[in-house]
This record gives C-alpha cells, sequence and structure tokens, in this order.
C-alpha cells in the first residue's frame, strides 16, 4: 500500500510538471506562471512519509531537469529540499488556512532561490537576470492560489487516512 | 518533526544523500559533453515526455485559442463600436472558428516567411515549454528523422528564435537567443558594424559592440552577421540610441524581433553551416551569387 501511495505521489509530481510545460505555456499571467512542481511536491510531502517524499521529490525534480534545459540535478535538489523542510514544518501547521497559504508562499519561493543559487553556481547566470524578483515572487504567489485544489487532488488519491499523522 | 529519532536519522541520511547524488548529476552534466550518458537520459526522456506532452497540448491548444479568439473578439467590439453590429452577427462564427483560424493564420505567416534564399528549412510546431520561468527552451516536433542536429538555426516569421541544441529522433529542443548562455554575432544594418547580442531572459537583449564608431539608433534594424548563424536574419531592433565612447564597448539594448510569448510554429534552417560562411563578411562561400543580402529584402 505504501509502495502505491508513493507511485501515486509520483504521479501527481510527474503531472505537475507536465503540465507546467504545456498548459502553462499558454497561461502566463504577466508573462509568469506558478511552480507546480514545487507546489505538488509540497502537496504530497504534507501526505507521506519522510523518506517517501524525498524520493518522489527527487525522482520529480530528476525529470523536470530531464525536460528543462539546465544542468541535471538542480531541480532534484531543489524539491528534495523543499520535501525536506516540508516534512519538518508540516506538523507544526497552527493557525488554519492563513498559516498553511503562508507557508506555501515561503516554501515555493525558498525552493525558487534555492534553485536561482544553484543555478548560479552551474553556471546558468539566472541570479544577474534583470527582474529576477518578479521570478521569484509571482510564481509563489501563484502557488499560494493553486494550493487548494493541489492539497484537494493529494488529498483524494494519497488517501491521507492511511497515515495518522495527517490533517 | 519526524516521528521517531531513528526515522530522523533514517531520513536525515537519505536527504544527505539525495543531495549529494544531485550535486555530482549537475557537475556531471556540466563537465560532460554531448553524447555523453546526461544527453542520452535527456534525449530518452525527451522521446517517451513528447507523445504525452504533444497529447496535452493538442488538448490545451483549441481550448486556449477559443478563449484568446472570444477576448479578442469581446476587444474588438470595444474599441470599435461602429462595428459592433457587424461583430455580433459574426460573433457566434467566430466563437467556432477562431481557434482554427489562429492556426491557419500561424502557418500562412510562417509559409509566407523569406528565410536566407536558397537555404532548406523545416517548419516545426512548438509543443511544450521548459518547465520553469528561468528555462529558455522550446521543444518540437521534429527530430533527427527530419534531418535536424544540433546547431542550426531556428526562425519564426519575425526574425531569429534560437538554435537547437538537443536532438530525438521525432523532437528537439530549441534554446532561445533570451538565454543568458546564448550569444548571437549580429550586424547593425544601418552602420554595417558588428558586435555580439546576448540573452537576459525575458527583458531586452543586451547588445555589446567593441569595434564601434558609429553611433547606432533607436530602431536600427539588428542581422546575423553569419558567424554562427545564417546571415541577413533579423535578430531584433535597437531600443535605445547609443554613441560609443572611445576606448570603450558600446553597450545598448536590443528589442527582440521574434515574439517568444507567441511562438507556435518555426522553421529550422537545415541548409546552412556556419562552414559555409566568410568569417570576414557572412557571405556565403558556397553558391554567392544565390544569396545577397535577405534581411534587407524583409525590411
Amino acid at each position: 500500500m505504501t509502495n502505491g501511495k508513493t507511485i501515486i505521489a509520483l504521479g501527481l509530481v510527474v503531472g505537475a510538471v507536465l503540465i507546467q510545460t504545456t498548459v502553462f505555456r499558454y497561461i502566463r499571467p504577466f508573462d509568469l506562471a506558478p511552480a507546480l512542481g514545487i507546489l505538488m511536491v509540497i502537496a504530497v510531502s504534507r501526505f507521506l512519509d519522510a523518506e517517501q517524499s524525498m524520493l518522489v521529490a527527487f525522482t520529480g525534480g530528476f525529470l523536470q531537469d530531464l525536460l528543462g534545459g539546465s544542468p541535471l540535478g538542480l531541480w532534484a535538489i531543489t524539491f528534495t529540499v523543499v520535501a525536506f523542510v516540508t516534512i519538518k514544518v508540516r506538523d507544526k501547521e497552527v493557525g488554519g488556512p492563513p498559516i498553511i497559504l503562508a507557508g506555501v508562499f515561503v516554501l515555493s519561493l525558498m525552493g525558487l532561490v534555492i534553485y536561482v543559487i544553484l543555478g548560479t553556481l552551474f553556471g546558468q547566470g539566472i541570479i544577474n537576470r534583470p527582474g529576477l524578483i518578479w521570478h521569484l515572487l509571482v510564481p509563489s504567489l501563484f502557488n499560494v492560489l493553486l494550493a487548494y485544489p493541489a492539497f484537494w487532488i493529494v488529498k483524494v488519491t494519497v488517501r491521507p487516512q492511511e497515515r495518522s499523522m495527517i490533517r | 518533526m519526524f516521528p521517531s529519532g531513528r526515522r530522523l536519522e533514517r531520513a536525515t541520511a537519505l536527504f544527505i544523500s539525495l543531495i549529494a547524488l544531485g550535486f555530482l548529476v549537475a557537475t556531471f552534466d556540466v563537465r560532460s559533453s554531448s553524447g555523453s550518458a546526461t544527453t542520452v537520459l535527456r534525449s530518452g526522456a525527451q522521446t517517451l515526455a513528447a507523445p504525452v506532452q504533444g497529447a496535452i497540448d493538442f488538448v490545451v491548444r483549441p481550448v486556449v485559442g477559443f478563449v484568446d479568439g472570444i477576448s479578442n473578439v469581446a476587444g474588438l467590439r470595444d474599441q470599435n463600436e461602429r462595428l459592433a453590429a457587424e461583430v455580433r452577427r459574426l460573433e457566434d462564427r467566430l466563437r467556432e472558428t477562431a481557434a482554427l483560424e489562429q492556426r491557419v493564420a500561424e502557418l500562412e505567416a510562417i509559409n509566407d516567411l523569406a528565410p536566407p534564399e536558397d537555404l532548406a528549412t523545416v517548419t516545426a510546431r512548438i509543443y511544450s515549454a521548459g518547465p520553469s520561468t528561468f528555462d529558455q527552451v522550446r521543444f518540437i516536433d521534429k527530430g533527427s528523422s527530419d534531418g535536424i542536429v544540433a546547431g542550426q538555426a531556428v526562425i519564426d516569421e519575425n526574425g531569429l528564435v534560437g538554435r537547437v541544441d538537443l536532438v530525438t529522433p521525432l523532437s528537439a529542443r530549441v534554446r532561445l537567443i533570451t538565454d543568458p548562455l546564448i550569444s548571437v554575432g549580429v550586424r547593425v544594418q544601418d552602420t554595417n558594424q558588428t558586435g555580439a547580442v546576448t540573452g537576459r531572459g525575458d527583458e531586452l537583449l543586451r547588445l555589446d559592440m567593441f569595434d564601434a564608431s558609429k553611433p547606432v539608433t533607436e530602431g536600427s534594424v539588428v542581422i546575423t552577421d553569419g558567424s554562427s548563424y545564417p546571415p541577413g536574419v533579423v535578430v531584433g531592433f535597437i531600443a535605445e540610441t547609443k554613441a560609443a565612447d572611445v576606448g570603450f564597448v558600446l553597450r545598448t539594448t536590443v528589442d527582440p524581433a521574434a515574439k517568444f510569448g507567441e511562438l507556435d510554429f518555426v522553421k529550422i534552417v537545415v541548409g546552412w553551416s556556419p562552414l559555409d560562411a566568410d568569417p570576414e563578411t557572412g557571405d556565403r562561400l558556397i553558391d554567392p551569387p544565390s544569396f545577397t543580402d535577405p534581411g534587407a529584402e524583409r525590411e
């Protein structure tokens, strides 16, 4: 059953990456798109065990690397860190939806900042790009808007009731 | 926190292992050349993902086109009150056909495109973009089985789009000229002076001219110089008038001719290689009489 949950979660992350590369090529408010992969990693990491979450995140990130233009491994590291931090904070969720949404924003922003730093370290020159701050803030805000649909999809597919710590 | 100390240890160990693995893979990828294991992995993933992405794109494209069509009609109606009655009469038909019309228009435009003369081109459709806003890449539905190889220039009806940098049998990845890793040798058509244009993400391109003796003026056409792309392809237009200071690089910005947010169909120039060009003038060394200055024609 655990393997089944992991596979479903991985399917959701992979689906998010594929949607990111297709649907959000067209839907780009302010010429920017959400970081759907990061959002789905946050969502599945709320419901899976720690090891499963990180393996799903790493694999999903690696796929995003394969389908992108940056060196392999950068998104894999980014997703893994996001999953790790999500796992660390998920059981401290207090204060209801506003806190959860704020958490999604901070985790998304953190993931994008990590990617920018890694990309710069590996010669992508991302940190020097004009308008970088908007590329960090706006996708994170989009993630907040999409958080509840994403959480709902994960909730109904990954079956959170199988894990006692799930909210 | 993790449920228990032991699980914490296991999870932390796994976390550190995965991060280390990620760094190893990234380092290996950056250090490796084309044809390495990472290139094979990318090609394999692209081959597997392309049908799925193509299917999603096939479903999404008409819907987006339909919505765009509706919004366009509404916008025109607001702006053209005297045409309101006619717009209403045609509205239903436009709604049904907007998506199709858009695709036809793009195809017509791309077929009317005058690429550098006598150069063979292959028309391809973009079916996917990079997975993040930082990725200045697009994926096309033509690959090595259509004669595409890495390094070929990609153009659209407006001008230079980018170059192919990864090829599978049925698809290929195009790195846009907006990517900071891409530098294009160019010539300002007014002054005939050369320089290099570098991508800056979503912002205007940067033009550096190392030996400029004349100023560049806003609106001047910037074309490829033939050093690494077919000569005479429009790259963009000078966005800011600048004069060269003695002993300094002339640096200004260029508004790219291609509309990267609206890319749909593109052409890959398969009939040109940098080895065909004169390194000084950019003119073709093979069949010189048949190719003069297509950039001027396009103007």
